[in-house]
């Protein structure tokens, strides 16, 4: 039964340790080296003092080592021990029995509701933005040339028509930024719904947009400003409140969304419990 | 009293209970620092190409090491031809590699001393000239010490093979040493492009 | 009977303790040649509780100076060398080795092994940073300066050029400061690589990185933002030395040298470095936390993830140290972002200890309630930074008291709150005796007391415009009040550590014997005796789960049923 461990410092025989000898030259070395630098202040006779430590001390260590690790040899006895506490009890939080085991439910349920959401909410709002360029512009890509030119380099007092036409660059990365921003925050409109009290289309649809947009309406002048001279605020509010509420209705009315609200608090923020995490019963652990 | 708790420990196959080299990861996080040192000089450098206030400027004073850049190069492979000889017991073949990766070392150390030299007494660049001569004298240098002390390292082994100290059973160690003198010669590839080649 | 001699716990060693047959030289003697982990450990803290007393009376000396207006009580040249002196003096030379020396005792015996990876290097790291740390304050009596004085660094902990140039500083001062701190770099760099290899290598059996406890994972994480970060300091500090010896420029306006780029190389390393002190002190929050609420610790992998995370934002935020510089636009926005990216983890830390303790069935022990006031604290210092991170804020408030304000909420309110739970929870395995209880207690609301009265009124003298490292102020200003309330609270906090110093001297007398597991702790450093021999443990342990102590506690219901 005895398994001697793979240590380094964990060879022995039965009943001895070894562990490794004290030894100076660490702090000769330590001292040395200090000398040396310190000599840059102190004056030449202290380096060359220090880099005479360091290398006695070098020598000295390096036969510490080897050919063999200088060490010392401990016999130790030893006999079984009980590990005891006095709170033998433990106190179970107590959950309802489930049909689904939450925790194959929980993470892809949310995850493909979000996704779901974040996608058909993007399209609505691209929906209301394109609208918008049509309408007060004349051109379905000024909305769009906003989000995609503003944060690139060649973006120099360009005028509206410029901005009306349709650029191919700045299409490709309006996309990419709408199609990102729309899927991780209909992401975490799939995470953070199920732990949220009731009302989810009131708290995704209109108080989560209306604090965003609020934040960037705050903060664009700022961040920048050319873009913020061009946005017009009520459109940009609509087009937000549009992708809350799209996104919103969707995830919420997801079938697995729906079984899990049903479930407990303290399975909806995935608490750690025994009995909703799986058992392990061969005893092996991975 | 309850009976003592003791966990079967049978139920886990501890034979697979692998870890990792202990020299080797103790290199390879010196390494990680050592390349943190490195890479704030190479900043250093980048950052101060073509800000000399006067000259002599880079493309008028440096000439691309060749020679000396194959040198340390080939090195790396003769250090690792070693390793491999010393992991089959092939002692005399593991001194030979050895011998010549430390050759080669100090012809490239001898090719930075003679550039140097070249560069202070004919070209007047020295540490003090200008932000050129700072960051190359300190960038090179910062490499160059770390080639002595390779070389110092190696010699060492060289000589303790020559007594006859260094046996197969070394191999790891040997390998862990070689892991240093790889990295060297990994470093001289970024100063040589920065220097030589982006900074011309 | 034979199979119980295996797993972890199964043994106890009966090893008689040798009579210690040494006079006191000899005893002191081991002391300079140990290669023991914990003894080198107890070093660290012992060398780090001394500069926290010597830096705590630097920084008693600028509160009185600033108590009232108009005020003399030191000249502006020893004041300017007391405020740098404080700061290097409590992060390097105080609050490194004091949680580079915790590691040095717990990692170790956490992950079941019998020494670090390199006990010899192990020593020389320490007395690197001793010598380091002797080596800075020497500069108070040797070198001679301008007018024969000694020559402390006087320009403030981050060294801004041109300050360090030889027209600004003619004497040794900023040389003492580099050449100090780059002895003592090499030390946190060999620490760096022992913990490191520790944590990689030397785990016993069935210690998983997915088993190890968190404070070792911690310190895995700060042993990386070492290795890469303090080489950066040092780098930054060679070439301070190349242009005031050798004359280079890097620093050098006069021949197109930038003093930005010091400011870019400074908190380059800068910024990871306020992570190496953070960072183990989340670490102790996640042993103590779940032991005080009688409950594992909420969210492991995410506590993990989160610390990871933490660990790789460190390195790209430092430009929100410049944002008064004068940057573009976009890298503006970019350190903007990035900074209040660690806002996410962070949160997901508070979250996780606060839903460790919900529910829990809480033990109001000296170390638990350093630990509750840690996260309330924590959450306020992560809230101002997070205000400071937004450039436009930073823009009015860059430092201004404000700013002073927001980082002793991290660095005390934060970080020393958790190294006294952690002085706590541990003294009775490295002393075998308890620290008294009711001196314990004493002492966290004195300090609790004294730490907010002079933090949380810091804040308001910043709004109104004080700005930092000033000398003195006229009273027309209207900071004087509050400067009062904050010295006020400074001598408070002092009178609550000098309790703890009494209660480590009263208690090492007399205290309480401890015995192997005062706590009912479930790591295995509780597996051992208290103190623990020389080689730890006896038999090698075997783990099967993070709390291998529960395990054997309550075998009816292990934890590795359920991970
Ligand atoms: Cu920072």
């Amino acid at each position: 039964m005895t398994e001697i461990s793979k240590h380094s410092s964990g060879h022995g025989h039965e009943g001895q340790i070894h562990i490794p000898a004290n030894t100076a030259w660490p702090l000769v070395l330590a001292f040395g080296l200090t000398l040396s630098f310190g000599g840059i202040l102190l004056g030449i006779w202290i380096t060359v003092l220090g880099l005479l430590l360091c290398l006695i001390s070098i020598i000295g260590w390096f036969r510490d080592v080897l050919p063999h690790e200088s060490a010392e040899y401990v016999s130790v006895e030893v006999r079984p021990f009980v590990s005891e506490t006095t709170r033998k009890v433990v106190d179970r939080i107590e959950l309802p029995l489930l049909e689904h085991k939450p925790g194959e439910l929980l993470p892809q349920a949310t995850l493909i509701a979000g996704l779901k959401g974040g996608i058909f909410g993007g399209v609505a709002m691209a929906v209301v933005v394109m609208i918008y360029g049509q309408l007060i512009h004349g051109s379905v890509w000024y909305g769009v040339n906003l989000l995609g030119g503003a944060g690139v380099a060649d973006w120099t007092n360009a005028t509206t028509a410029q901005i009306a036409e349709f650029h191919w660059g700045w299409f490709l990365i309006a996309l990419l930024i709408h199609s990102t921003a729309s899927i991780l925050m209909g992401l975490i409109y799939g995470a953070m719904l199920p732990m949220l009290p009731s009302r989810p289309m009131l708290l995704s649809g209109i108080a989560a947009p209306l604090i965003w947009s609020g934040l960037l309406y705050a903060g664009m002048g700022i961040i920048n400003p050319a873009m913020n001279s061009r946005i017009s605020w009520p459109w940009f509010l609509v087009s937000q409140l549009v992708f809350g509420l799209v996104a919103g209705w969707v995830v919420a009315h997801d079938e697995n969304f729906k079984r899990i609200r049903k479930m407990p608090l303290a399975i909806r923020v995935g608490l750690e419990v025994p009995g909703l995490i799986q058992e392990n019963h061969q005893g092996e652990s991975h | 009293m309850a009976s003592i708790p003791v966990i079967q420990s049978q139920q886990e196959h501890f034979e697979e209970w692998q870890l990792p080299d202990r020299g080797k990861v103790g290199m390879l996080t010196l390494i990680l620092g050592e390349s943190a040192l490195f890479s704030m000089f190479v900043l250093a450098y980048i950052f101060y190409i073509g800000k000399s206030i006067s000259g002599p400027q880079p493309a008028q004073v440096l000439d691309i090491p060749v020679f000396m850049t194959i040198c340390l190069w080939s090195s790396s492979f003769t250090i690792w031809l070693a390793e491999r000889a010393i992991e089959h017991g092939k002692m005399k073949i593991f001194a030979g590699f050895w011998a010549l990766t430390i050759a080669l070392g100090a012809i490239f150390l001898g090719g930075t001393a003679l550039e140097w030299k070249r560069l202070i007494y004919h070209d007047g660049l020295t540490i003090t000239t200008n932000l050129f001569g700072t960051t190359f004298y300190s960038l090179v240098g910062l490499h160059a010490s770390h080639v002595v002390v390779g070389l110092i390292m190696l010699i060492t082994v060289l000589i303790l093979t020559l007594t006859g100290h260094v046996k197969q059973e070394h191999a790891h160690r040997i390998k862990t040493l070689a892991l240093y003198w790889h990295f060297v010669d990994a470093v001289w590839v970024i100063v040589f492009t920065v220097v030589y080649v982006l900074g011309r | 009977m034979a199979d119980q001699t295996l797993p972890i716990g199964g043994v106890v060693d009966v090893t008689e303790l040798k009579a210690p047959k040494q006079t006191f030289l000899e005893w002191l003697a081991e002391w300079f040649i140990t290669v023991d982990h914990k003894k080198l450990g107890i070093l660290y803290v012992v060398y780090a509780m001394v500069f926290l007393l010597i830096g705590g009376l630097e920084a008693l000396v600028i509160r009185l100076q600033l108590a009232i207006p108009n005020n003399h009580l030191v000249s502006p040249q020893i004041y300017d060398e007391l405020f740098t002196m404080h700061g290097t003096t409590m992060v390097f030379i105080m609050g490194m080795p004091i949680l580079v020396g915790l590691a040095n005792y717990i990692v170790p015996l956490q992950i079941g092994a019998r020494d670090m990876a390199f006990p010899r290097l192990n020593a020389f790291s320490f007395w690197m940073t001793a010598f380091g740390g002797l080596l800075m304050y020497y500069s108070y009596i040797g070198g001679f300066g301008l007018y024969g004085v000694g020559t402390a660094p006087d320009f403030g902990w981050f060294a801004y050029a041109p300050l360090t140039s030889p027209a600004f500083s003619p004497g040794r001062a900023p040389d003492y400061w580099a050449v100090a701190l780059i002895v003592m770099g090499w030390g946190s760099l060999g620490a760096g690589v022992n913990i490191i290899t520790t944590t990689l290598t030397m785990r016993c059996k069935g210690m998983t990185l997915m088993r190890m406890p968190l404070f070792t994972w911690l310190m895995l994480v700060v042993s990386f933002l070492m290795v890469i970060a303090i080489p950066c300091l040092t780098a930054a500090q060679g070439m301070l030395m190349i242009d005031r010896y050798i004359g280079g420029h890097f620093f050098d306006t006069q021949a197109g040298g930038s003093a930005i780029l010091w400011m870019h190389f400074f908190w380059i390393f800068g910024h990871p470095e306020v992570y190496i002190l953070a960072l183990p002190a989340f670490g102790l929050a996640s042993e103590i936390i779940p032991v005080f609420s009688r409950k594992a610790i909420f969210g492991y992998p995410a506590m993990v993830a989160a610390s990871v995370g933490i660990g790789f934002l460190s390195f790209g935020v430092w430009a929100h140290h410049m944002f008064t510089v004068g940057m573009s636009g976009p890298t503006n926005t970019f350190f903007v972002i990035a900074s209040m990216l660690v806002g996410i983890p962070t949160g997901i830390k508070i979250f996780n200890w606060l839903a460790t303790i919900w529910g829990g069935k809480i033990w109001f022990a000296t170390p638990m309630l350093f630990s509750i006031a840690f996260i309330f604290q924590f959450l306020v210092g992560g809230l101002t930074g997070v205000m400071l991170a937004a450039a436009p804020w930073d823009w009015q408030l860059h430092n201004s008291y404000f700013v002073v304000a927001h980082f002793h909420y991290i660095l005390v309110g934060a970080i020393v709150f958790m190294v006294f739970a952690a002085i706590y929870y541990w003294f009775p395995k490295v002393t075998g005796k308890m620290l008294d209880e009711r001196l314990g207690k004493l002492h966290f609301w004195l300090f609790l007391i004294g730490f907010h009265l002079t933090f949380d009124f810091m804040h308001i003298p910043g709004i109104l415009g004080m700005p930092r490292h000033i000398y003195t102020y006229m009273p027309s200003r209207g900071w004087g009040m509050w400067n009062m309330i904050e010295t006020v609270g400074a001598f408070v906090q002092a009178i609550a550590v000098l309790v703890l110093v009494f209660n480590i001297i009263v208690s090492l007398r007399s205290g309480k014997e401890a015995g192997n597991d005062p706590w009912d702790a479930w790591t295995l450093e509780w597996a051992t005796t208290s103190p623990p021999p020389a080689y730890n443990f006896a038999v090698d342990p075997v783990v099967k789960s993070r709390r291998p102590l529960w395990d054997l506690k309550h075998p009816e219901d292990p934890d590795w049923k359920y991970e």
